[in-house]
């Protein structure tokens, strides 16, 4: 086995990960990125829509700043944020957006003058000002006061990455790519870099470094439906949670976005509604002005999901063969603007679904978008647990999401954090000696071959890795969706523990040499089943709802009992269920817990005197 | 009743000693609404769990399913079955290293690609935090974006006939990446500066026009013009530096 | 991870753009004489003493005796400018076969069909003008009598689509090359070149007609 030594190891090449990578390489350390795919190829360049600053320079955003940015987001969180650390993104994202402006993204500009825009379905017209000309414009997000979403027309992620993969070329960031990290090295109190296997030989390497990142972003494939790319399968996040000294996280804290098409899942972006479109129900009507008459179709995505889920509930889903769903209708935008500023939500439509939305509606439902648990890290992006361990980005809970992101501040963040923690591990690395333990390397290097070994010859067990996989998923899309309720969460833990058991036994099918996709695939089958559990496990044990978790059967926000993050440790190997902590959601309260202004719910407020229940 | 689909895919494993290069058929019924994406992880799952082959975004925005789709390079995720014929021939990008099966490895060409195009702002401009930001037409913005949306997918390297007797050939893909810094004002390089990297025929001067590029690119992305902007910019910047010397 | 990355970039080399441009213009330069000759030979098929006139006039002016060998200098330049491009090497040949066979992409077949011609008119052509240039003036009758021999019509009956093809390809491919023909008019560009190739072949072979039915005795 060959071993690689570096100053800084990344593993993720997406947003994150590179902008962590360039600070880190700016301050003359030698940076290896880890990939399973061309770092372009990462999910963040999926990102249509747009990333969050208070630059304040279009029209509709005018009196913007970070503290508006600030309160949207805390609000956004449903109060389960740090405070602390959606203060220091607030801040820091519009020098972040110049900062990728002066590398090069073709952010879309202010075009002064007058034009028109739409809003719930009407036209009005604004009037941008001669003194912002040129300036970043922005555009309308959900859950924000003001138009705040920086944007390079609908390919914000992939226009943003391919400028920060430029930049990461330039600085001599190495990105080794088609290399999956299967296991960190570490003695239970340092990390020491990672075991990683090649997806072009097989061949397994061990990168050893003085800090090591975790940028892997999201894990929205332990879900059937999701709108997250088939590598956003949490296997980083398997190689973290072995560790069992690391927590995860809020992992009930799960997304639904509410306009994944049917049947293939994929996003058709934010913007659409932000730009005027609006969601109709089987009679062609619309529907979420009637519940929530301020925002309508521009609530946070929480809250628009559990509506459209509740009016099909009401029987206003449209039946098709894939289950029901409701239209998303962007007609009256216009050819121009659809496919101008639309154009990639035009490609989708025609080339997947065989659809004009220039005159026909779109099918969508709330799919599984975003995950805001993750590897729980304090402000400076240290991972809980371990020393010289840290992460960034959608892999992370860093926690300014708590229970519900914004659109459009998961990108900002990964610049945002990205550039933080990258920071932090440059003050690290400087500041700290770090001695690699041979043995310990040694150990988990052949500990990994004979997991794999074991994987080959079929000595656990000869179980379908796919079968396996499909009912994990299956088994979380029935209890830990948008609506939960403790008989169906205590279904799903149990379903999970026997599907648990079975992943112990997985064998392959297949001889295994080479980049074989079988072997990759039951490699981390045992931890995303675990990390299904974390989920599952911990949203029962949230007896509250709080942004994107409901409890039907708790359907208050509980700020006396429940203004707290989950932590989710998993011990042993061979435990069968994660050991949970909880800390206080926020030390700093810069404003206390009160109405988010949309998706009205009852509150138990700290103030309430009676303790905490179940 | 639906299809029953034939394919006839690629296979070979340069890693496994016992593997030749040969074509593997699988029959597969057809659903409805079935992309490539979908039939080759059926396959996977229910025929051959070795089969080798790339997919990330699955929606036609990362580039990674690039393959040879009856004769064309295209992107296999948003290739529905339904525009098929009942026998479907799979076959991996030609020009790029085999890694097995379909899949092969872009990275590496085009980290070198980066390299060789240098593809990255050059400025003697320092950030300055505290400063607002450089403004900029959104016209300009709007149509460096136009050639800043191609997905390194490859396509149009393996369709081109130069790239693949010519080795050496740099693609449509890098000569777009030359056009976008070109008209980004951004970029101090000067057309001197671009003359270096692709006034050859390694670069535009090697491109025979086939149009191959082109066709297939499934971003649409203008390479034609782009070309041909391309070609004359440089013919003119190669008479330009015979006068000056 | 085979392949080194150098951070070399593409050796620049001043002499690769104006051979370009030279190229360029041998092939326009060679459209143009084309289109002059097929002027020349196509007369006949109005009346031979128009055909008689015009080469007397290139006779007197002397523009046939060095104007001829000057053609055939170009005519020899596009060649080794043009053969550049050529896969002279059996394995490229070889691939690029079988990548217009695998593609079926029109514009990669014309190429080839380019690359094939340009083989058989650098023969033939070469043959034709030493023919013709060793056995000046050009008269209608002369050319009639080698016509009616028979071999010679075979041998123009090959050429001229050939050459016809070659030329037609060649003005699309400088269009689209230098950019005069953009993506949105190239369909129809297209069409009307292949529509003037088939005509200047019709009007070719036409005159090799009016040639062959040519009484001789006039
Ligand atoms: C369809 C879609 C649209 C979105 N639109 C928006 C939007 O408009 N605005 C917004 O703010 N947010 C949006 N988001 C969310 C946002 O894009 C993501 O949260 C964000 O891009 C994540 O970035 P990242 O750098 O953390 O991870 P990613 O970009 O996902 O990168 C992860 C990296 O980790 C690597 N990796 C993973 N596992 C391993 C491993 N085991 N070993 C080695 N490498 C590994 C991957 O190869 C990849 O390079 C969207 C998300 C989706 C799914
Ligand atoms: C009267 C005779 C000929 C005419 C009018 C002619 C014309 C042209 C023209 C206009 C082009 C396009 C030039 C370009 O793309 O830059 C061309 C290309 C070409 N010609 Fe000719 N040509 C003639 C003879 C030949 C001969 C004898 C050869 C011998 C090999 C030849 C080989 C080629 C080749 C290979 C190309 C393609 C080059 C490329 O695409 O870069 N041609 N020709
Ligand atoms: C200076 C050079 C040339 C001269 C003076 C010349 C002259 C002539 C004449 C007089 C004829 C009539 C037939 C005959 O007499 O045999 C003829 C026919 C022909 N020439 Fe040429 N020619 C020249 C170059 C070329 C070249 C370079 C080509 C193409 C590669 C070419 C292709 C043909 C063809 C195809 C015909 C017969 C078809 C027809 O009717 O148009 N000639 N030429
Ligand atoms: S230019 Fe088009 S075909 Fe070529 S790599 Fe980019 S997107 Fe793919
Ligand atoms: S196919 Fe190749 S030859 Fe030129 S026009 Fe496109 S790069
Ligand atoms: S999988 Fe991303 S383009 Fe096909």
């Amino acid at each position: 086995m060959q071993t690689i030594y570096t100053d800084v190891l990344v593993i993720g090449a997406g947003l994150a990960g590179e902008r962590a990578a360039i600070e880190a390489a700016q301050a003359g350390n030698s940076t290896i990125c880890l990939s399973i795919v061309p770092a372009r190829r990462s999910h963040s360049s999926a990102a249509q829509g747009g990333m969050q600053a208070a630059l304040g320079n279009s029209c509709m955003g005018d009196g913007d700043c970070p503290d508006v940015h600030f309160e949207d987001t805390v609000k956004g969180s449903d109060w389960g944020c740090d405070q602390e650390v959606a203060r220091l993104f607030a801040d820091r994202a519009p020098i972040e957006m110049r900062q990728l402006a002066h590398w090069g993204v073709p952010w879309n500009r202010v075009v002064p003058g007058k034009s028109n825009y739409f809003k719930g379905g009407q036209q009005f017209e604004k009037e941008e000002r001669e003194d912002k000309a040129g300036l970043i414009t922005s555009r309308a997000f959900g859950g924000t006061a003001k138009r705040r979403t920086c944007y390079v027309s609908d390919g914000t992620g992939h226009a943003v990455l391919f400028t920060v993969d430029n930049v990461c070329a330039q600085k001599g960031v190495e990105v080794h790519d088609k290399t999956e990290a299967i296991a960190l090295i570490h003695d239970g109190e340092t990390c020491f870099g990672a075991i990683a296997r090649s997806l072009r030989t097989g061949e397994l390497f061990a990168y050893i470094a003085k800090a090591t990142m975790v940028a892997s972003g999201g894990f929205g494939r332990i879900y059937p439906n999701t709108t997250n790319a088939v590598i956003c399968d949490g296997s980083a996040h398997t190689a973290v949670l072995e560790t069992g000294v690391v927590p995860m996280g809020n992992m009930e804290a799960v997304q639904f976005h509410p306009t994944g098409i049917v049947p293939t899942d994929i996003l058709v972006t934010e913007g659409c509604r932000g730009d005027g479109g609006t969601l109709l129900d089987v009679n062609e009507e619309r529907f979420m002005h009637k519940y929530e008459p301020e925002k309508a179709e521009l609530a946070s995505r929480d809250v628009v999901s559990r509506w459209m889920t509740h009016h099909m509930r009401e029987g206003f889903g449209v039946k098709s063969a894939y289950g029901e769903h409701l239209w998303l209708d962007i007609r009256h935008l216009g050819e121009k603007h659809i496919t101008g500023k639309l154009r990639e939500v035009y490609e989708i439509c025609t080339s997947f679904l065989g659809i004009d939305p220039i005159h026909q509606l779109i099918p969508v439902r709330p799919t599984q978008h975003y995950s805001m648990g993750g590897i729980r890290t304090d402000k400076d992006g240290a991972a809980y647990g371990l020393k010289g361990l840290f992460s960034a980005g959608e892999a992370s809970c860093w926690d300014m999401h708590g229970f519900n992101r914004l659109g459009g501040n998961s990108l900002a963040e990964t610049v945002v954090a990205g550039g933080i923690v990258g920071r932090k591990i440059v003050e690290y690395v400087e500041g700290t000696e770090v001695l690699f333990n041979s043995r310990i390397i040694d150990e988990t290097a052949a500990a990994q071959k004979e997991r794999i070994d074991s994987l080959v010859s079929g000595r656990n067990g000869k179980e379908n890795v796919y079968k396996v996989r499909a009912d994990m998923q299956n088994a979380l899309h029935k209890g830990a969706n948008i609506f939960r309720t403790e008989e169906g969460l205590q279904e799903c833990v149990d379903s999970l523990q026997k599907v648990l058991e079975r992943a112990r036994t997985v064998g392959l099918r297949t001889n295994g040499i080479g980049a074989n996709p079988e072997l990759a695939a039951a490699l981390k089958i045992e931890g995303q089943v675990k990390l299904a559990l974390m989920i599952a496990y911990g949203a029962l044990q949230r007896t509250e709802s709080r942004g994107s978790h409901n409890r039907e059967d708790y359907p208050a926000r509980n700020d006396r009992d429940w203004l707290v993050r989950t932590l989710a440790y998993w011990k042993n190997t061979d435990d069968m269920l994660p050991t949970l902590e909880y800390e206080p959601a926020t030390k700093t309260v810069e404003i206390p817990p009160g109405d988010r202004g949309y998706g009205k719910m009852a509150v138990i407020s700290a103030d309430d005197s009676e303790g905490k229940e179940g | 009743m639906s299809r029953l689909l034939k394919f006839n895919i690629f296979r070979y494993n340069p890693q496994d000693e016992a593997s030749v290069p040969h074509m593997d058929e699988f029959v597969l019924e057809e659903t409805d609404a079935m992309t490539l994406f979908i039939a080759l992880n059926r396959i996977r799952e229910e025929q051959d769990a070795s089969l080798q082959f790339d997919f990330c975004c699955r929606a036609g925005i990362c580039g990674a399913c690039g393959m040879v789709i009856n004769g064309r390079p295209g992107l296999a995720c948003h290739t529905k079955t339904r525009d098929l014929p009942g026998e479907i021939t799979l076959l991996p990008l030609p020009v790029f290293k085999l890694v097995g099966d379909l899949s092969v490895d872009t990275g590496t060409w085009f980290r070198e690609m980066y390299n060789k195009t240098e593809s990255w702002i050059h400025t003697n401009k320092v950030f300055d935090e505290n400063a607002l930001e450089e403004r900029m037409d959104n016209d300009v913005a709007e149509s460096i974006y136009e050639l800043d949306r191609c997905i390194e997918c490859g396509c149009c390297v393996s369709a081109c006939g130069t790239a693949r007797i010519r080795e050496d050939f740099m693609g449509a893909v890098a000569l777009n990446r030359i056009g976008r810094f070109l008209i980004d004002p951004r970029d101090q390089r000067t057309e001197r500066d671009y003359y270096e990297i692709i006034g050859n025929d390694m670069g535009i001067f090697g491109c025979m026009g086939l149009l191959a590029c082109e066709d297939v690119c499934p971003k649409h992305l203008p390479l034609q013009n782009q070309l041909g902007f391309l070609r004359r910019k440089m013919g003119i910047t190669a008479i330009k530096t015979l006068f000056k010397g | 991870m085979s392949i080194d990355s150098g951070v070399l970039p593409g050796k620049s080399s001043r002499l690769d753009g104006l051979l370009d441009w030279m190229q360029m213009l041998s092939g326009a330069g060679l459209i143009l004489f084309m289109w002059a000759h097929m002027l020349l030979v196509a007369s006949v098929i109005v009346s031979p003493d128009w055909m008689n006139a015009i080469a007397h006039f290139f006779e007197a002016t002397g523009m046939a005796q060095v104007g001829g060998p000057l053609i055939f200098l170009l005519f020899l330049t596009h060649f080794f400018l043009a053969a550049r491009k050529l896969p002279f090497r059996l394995e490229g040949q070889k691939t690029i076969w079988s990548h217009a066979k695998m593609m079926r992409h029109g514009d990669t077949w014309l190429w080839i069909v380019q690359a094939v011609s340009a083989m058989i008119i650098l023969l033939m052509g070469s043959i034709h003008m030493w023919v013709v240039l060793t056995d000046l003036p050009i008269t209608a009758a002369k050319s009639a009598a080698r016509i009616q021999g028979g071999f010679w019509f075979v041998f123009y009956m090959i050429l001229l689509p050939l050459t016809e093809l070659h030329v037609g390809i060649g003005f699309y491919r400088i269009g689209v090359k230098w950019g005069f023909i953009t993506d949105d008019r190239r369909g129809m560009f297209k069409k009307r070149e292949n529509f003037l190739t088939l005509a200047f072949i019709v009007i070719g072979f036409a005159a090799l007609l009016r040639f062959m039915f040519l009484s001789i005795a006039q």
